[in-house]
């Protein structure tokens, strides 16, 4: 399913429980849209970035079984932003849910 | 095999990076490098073979040239980085010596005092045109000595020097400002592409990584 510019909100959601690498980020929102919020993980990487820029995450190196990593946390900023849109998706979902009916 | 996988990631990230800095391409290969090996991972789990998980891997990060436009809007490109370091060259160059500074600052004295003789004595056209010199000398080296170091400093900086830029224009062309406006739009081009990249690199920078020159 096509996901434009829904990207960074799911992002912020898959933080919200502990900081992350952009690997586990990308399943992590795969395996709980059920494998229907299916992306392309070579664009998860610009998002973080601009989402970095926003100061909506943080970044910081680590480590992971030997293996560099980096990992993303959720910002106080990126709280607010994602409450703010969680707000605005629940708002846009039931206008179109009370257009096209229950299924 | 193991070559057949490097060959396709590297083929992939080449076209991922085009454009990018040196810097920027870096953190991509190396971001991306650390994605594959866990996506590899992964795959091999139900995968057949290891070509067929690093097929997997490889399709699951996407078109390169999708990912290549959308690095590009996020991250600094080759001719962006250049134009950071150079930073603001044009006063750099007479700022970092004394008496560059001097020199720029006596001619302009000058140059303001002599506008303001001839505008007096009645030769309102060689006046304005000096007085168009001086301010083009202003705008382009006082800025460094200006206390702008905020965003909207910035900001409320390069609307004045825009208005200051016309105003130069008008005074140094009037009564014909509009006859040359053609030559007006064939100097100004460079400078508009040069602000333009400095939009890009303040979307792109975080601002607590802002140099100096960057709010100018």
């Amino acid at each position: 399913m096509n996901l434009k510019g829904t990207l960074p909100i799911l992002i912020l959601e898959a933080l919200v429980e502990e900081p992350d690498h952009g690997y586990r980020i990308a399943q992590r929102i795969k395996e709980r849209s059920e494998g229907v919020l299916n992306f392309k993980e070579g664009t998860l990487y610009p998002a973080l970035h601009k989402l970095e820029n926003e100061g909506l995450v943080t970044s910081i190196d680590g480590v992971e079984k030997g293996r560099p990593r980096r990992y993303y946390s959720i910002t106080e900023a990126g709280h607010a932003a994602l409450a703010k849109e969680r707000a605005e998706w629940r708002q846009l979902s039931r206008a179109v849910t009370m257009i096209l009916g229950e299924a | 095999m193991a070559t057949l996988a490097t060959n396709s990631l590297d083929s992939w990230l080449s076209r991922a990076t085009r454009h990018l800095s040196r810097d920027a391409a870096a953190q991509v290969r190396r971001e991306i490098g650390e994605h594959y090996e866990s996506a590899r991972e992964t795959a091999a789990l139900t995968a057949a073979t290891a070509e067929e998980a690093d097929r997997i891997a490889l399709v699951a990060l996407g078109d390169a040239k999708v990912a290549n436009c959308q690095y590009c809007r996020v991250m600094l490109t080759s001719a962006e980085a250049k134009l950071l370091r150079q930073g603001n060259w044009e006063a750099r160059a007479v700022c970092s010596y004394g008496w560059g500074r001097w020199l720029v600052l006596g001619v302009a004295a000058a140059g303001l005092l002599g506008s303001a003789g001839l505008l007096i004595k009645g030769d309102g056209y060689l006046g304005s045109a000096m007085l168009a010199g001086v301010m083009s000398i202003g705008l382009f080296f006082a800025a460094k000595a200006l206390p702008i170091y905020t965003p909207v400093r910035g900001r409320i900086f390069r609307g004045v020097r825009l208005a200051l830029l016309l105003a130069i224009w008008v005074l140094a062309f009037a009564p014909h400002t509009l006859q040359w406006s053609w030559l007006m739009f064939a100097c100004l081009w460079p400078l508009v592409l040069i602000e333009q990249r400095r939009g890009a690199i303040r979307r792109k920078l975080p601002i607590a990584q802002w140099p100096r020159h960057l709010y100018l």
